[in-house]
């Protein structure tokens, strides 16, 4: 199996008086391409950082990070958000889409940035939005639209342009049980039929349920980390 | 071809945020509306200032013999041929911006009645041309203005006519020192009584027929001063060059412009712009404020925004040339739009003059000068241009410092905050 992600001995020291606070502790992990691995964990147990440092948003004290074969502690800035436009998609707690934007013109919107032809965006977005549900609703500002179908249309421009991995930071957390349920659907749906990778973190033990790989965070240190037996994926 | 996709991004934030671009727009309509308003006025003020002003004094243009400026004697005139030469070539030079011209011949003297005797200043004027070119006739009280063919007629100021204790009819005498150095009299008859609202226009001022006077000076064809009227202020500085240049040969002869020949009005006016001035900058800092404001607010309040855009590939620096041109967009659409209302106030409401009759019974007295108490608002397209260009460096400089925060952003931090 190819290695999506790779970590070693990774470390996140914020600098704060009067104690520096360690929220990742010397973390050395892979994750496999086509992997779906959720992170547990109690708050404050380092999960978000973990999630940033490997997207590149936030720079790790100490350790190496790999994203496929590429190594992108050292990287500069610039290269690190092309990284994140080819490779990486981002789906956040809430709030994940343009305001000004349609829909159907948030999903395409990583397309766009790619100078992706029109008719290409528009086709790929509407397949998409067809396969999660989404149908009708692409001309719909994002604040026409239920937490639920926000959510499924962030997920639906992370994974628009086939990037390799998905991070995901507590994707279901405002949801209610049903929208956590369909946007898992669609999660799933979309690492079975395109083989996309993704990390997501989430402190709903169904979620978690759900998942092929948990790992379990506490005090910035892997406290466990179990493959899933999962009835309805089989590899 | 990511430029385009920022400037569609930033067209859409500046079109879609309509209660922020609206609210944007009208401080800046508010502003620039004043501001070309105001500007218009002050312009329009300053057209109604100069333009009473030359008439009251020496035209746009005053030819006259060198030292007359600052003695103002009679000794110090243009003769006959000088006069005639003079003349020629003005109207000739001038001839495409010229509205009228006058000749006149003054000299200071006594007005003597049975009553009193009082010291005035005595213009020798022709009657046809001055009342094209001064608006005295208009502030006539009683009687009538000089007219061809008057001899021995005199138009003077209400507080002459008391202080001499003379009304329409009645006769008066004029002495003062001939060419010859004699002091000579005139017996004149007043043809009509006017009133300026300027006491010492009014108690000291006397029209007399120009070939009366020059009869009684013994100045047979000579002028103090040929005044020349041009049909915009503006072409002043073009009309003194040529003449000057023309002229340049006849040493008794000077060009003068209205600065020049009447320095109260251009001091008056420059203190008056100043003061326009200091408005004005305060009206545009309290714009750029306004902008500044919108911009740092709108781009506070998105910092998920501009984090999410840099998660999903957009680097600090596009971050921030994002906010600059939404900032830039909403400069340029609300300037135009403040710009035009500003126009279409001022034109709509007051192209024919706005009167300030109420605020001032007699008219307004400024810097010695008499002033109508209508405006016509002036509009110059340097003016504009300068406004425009004022705004959009305004746009550029507010929009700099939250582009740059925006391109700084820490993105792990502005993900954390719930919007
Ligand atoms: N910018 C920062 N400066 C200082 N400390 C920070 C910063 N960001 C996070 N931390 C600390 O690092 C630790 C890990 O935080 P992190 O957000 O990764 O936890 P988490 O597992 O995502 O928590 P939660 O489940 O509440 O989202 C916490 O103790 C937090 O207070
Ligand atoms: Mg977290």
């Amino acid at each position: 199996m190819k290695t999506a992600v790779r970590t070693t001995n990774l470390w996140k020291i914020y600098p704060q008086e009067p104690d520096p606070v360690e929220a990742v502790r010397g973390i050395s992990t892979e994750i496999e391409t086509g992997d779906f691995v959720a992170m547990a964990g109690p708050s404050g147990s380092g999960k978000t950082t973990m999630l940033n440092m490997i997207g590149g948003l936030t720079r790790p004290s100490r350790g190496q990070i790999w994203i496929g074969d590429r190594e992108i502690t050292e990287m500069s800035d610039k290269d690190l958000a092309q990284l994140r436009l080819e490779r990486i998609g981002f789906v956040f707690q809430s709030y994940n889409l343009l305001p000004v934007l349609t829909a159907l013109e948030n999903a395409e919107f990583t397309l766009l940035l790619s100078g992706v032809p029109k008719d290409e965006r528009r086709k790929k977005v509407l397949e998409l939005f067809d396969k999660i549900g989404l149908s009708g609703l692409e001309d719909r500002k994002p604040g026409k639209l239920s937490g639920g179908q926000q959510q499924r249309v962030a997920v639906a421009r992370a994974v628009v342009a086939n990037p390799a991995l998905i991070l995901a930071d507590e994707p279901t957390a405002n949801l209610d049980s049903k929208a956590s349920t369909d946007l898992l659907d669609v999660m799933e749906r979309l690492n079975q039929d395109h083989g996309t990778t993704f990390l997501f973190s989430t402190h709903d033990p169904r979620v978690m349920e759900r998942s092929r790989r948990l790992i379990t965070l506490v005090d910035g240190q892997i406290e466990s980390d179990e493959r899933r037996n999962h009835s309805s994926v089989s590899p | 071809m990511r430029l385009t996709v920022l400037l569609k991004l930033a067209m859409r934030s500046v079109g879609r945020n309509t209660r922020r671009s609206a609210l944007t727009s009208l401080a800046m309509v508010l502003g620039l509306a004043l501001l070309v308003f105001s500007r218009s006025l002050a312009e329009g003020a300053y057209d109604k200032m100069i333009d009473s002003g030359v008439r009251m004094g020496s035209g746009h243009i005053a030819i006259q013999a060198p030292e007359y400026l600052e003695t103002g004697k009679l000794e110090h005139r243009l003769e006959a041929g000088v006069v005639r030469l003079a003349s020629e070539v003005a109207n000739d030079v001038l001839r495409e911006s010229l509205l009228s011209w006058a000749p006149r011949l003054s000299v200071n003297g006594l007005a003597s009645s049975t009553t009193a005797a009082v010291p005035v200043r005595i213009e020798g004027v022709d009657p046809e041309l001055e009342r094209a070119f001064s608006d005295i006739e208009d502030k006539l009280q009683d009687g009538r203005y000089l007219e061809a063919g008057d001899r021995l007629h005199a138009y003077i100021g209400t507080e002459l006519a008391q202080r001499l204790d003379v009304q329409v009819g009645n006769r008066f005498v004029l002495t003062a020192q001939t060419s010859t150095g004699d002091v000579e009299g005139q017996l004149v008859r007043v043809a009509g009584i006017f009133q300026t609202g300027i006491p010492e226009v009014d108690q000291s001022l006397i029209h007399i027929p120009i070939d009366t006077a020059r009869e009684w000076l013994h100045t047979p064809g000579a002028t103090s001063t040929l005044a020349f009227l041009l049909k915009e202020s503006e072409l002043t500085d073009i009309g003194v060059e040529t003449l000057q240049l023309k002229l340049e040969n006849e040493r008794q002869i000077r060009v003068l412009g209205w600065r020049e020949s009447s320095p109260e009005l251009a001091a008056a006016i420059r203190l008056d712009s100043t003061g326009n001035y200091i408005f004005h900058s305060i009206l545009l800092a309290i714009i750029a404020l306004a902008i500044l404001n919108a911009i740092m607010i709108s781009v506070l309040g998105r910092r998920r925004e501009f984090g999410v855009l840099q998660a999903m590939g957009l680097t600090g620096v596009e971050t921030g040339f994002y906010v600059f041109l939404e900032g830039l967009f909403l400069t340029v659409v609300s300037g135009v739009a403040g710009i035009s209302a500003g126009l279409l106030f001022t034109w709509g409401f007051f192209r024919d003059g706005l009167d300030f009759s109420i605020f001032m019974e007699d008219g307004l007295e400024f810097g010695g000068q008499i002033m109508e108490p209508i405006i016509i608002p002036h509009f110059s397209v340097e003016q504009l241009l300068i406004s425009t260009f004022v705004v959009v460096t305004i746009g550029i400089i507010s929009s700099l410092y939250p582009a740059l925060r925006a391109s700084k952003l820490d993105v792990a931090e502005a993900m954390k905050f719930e919007q």
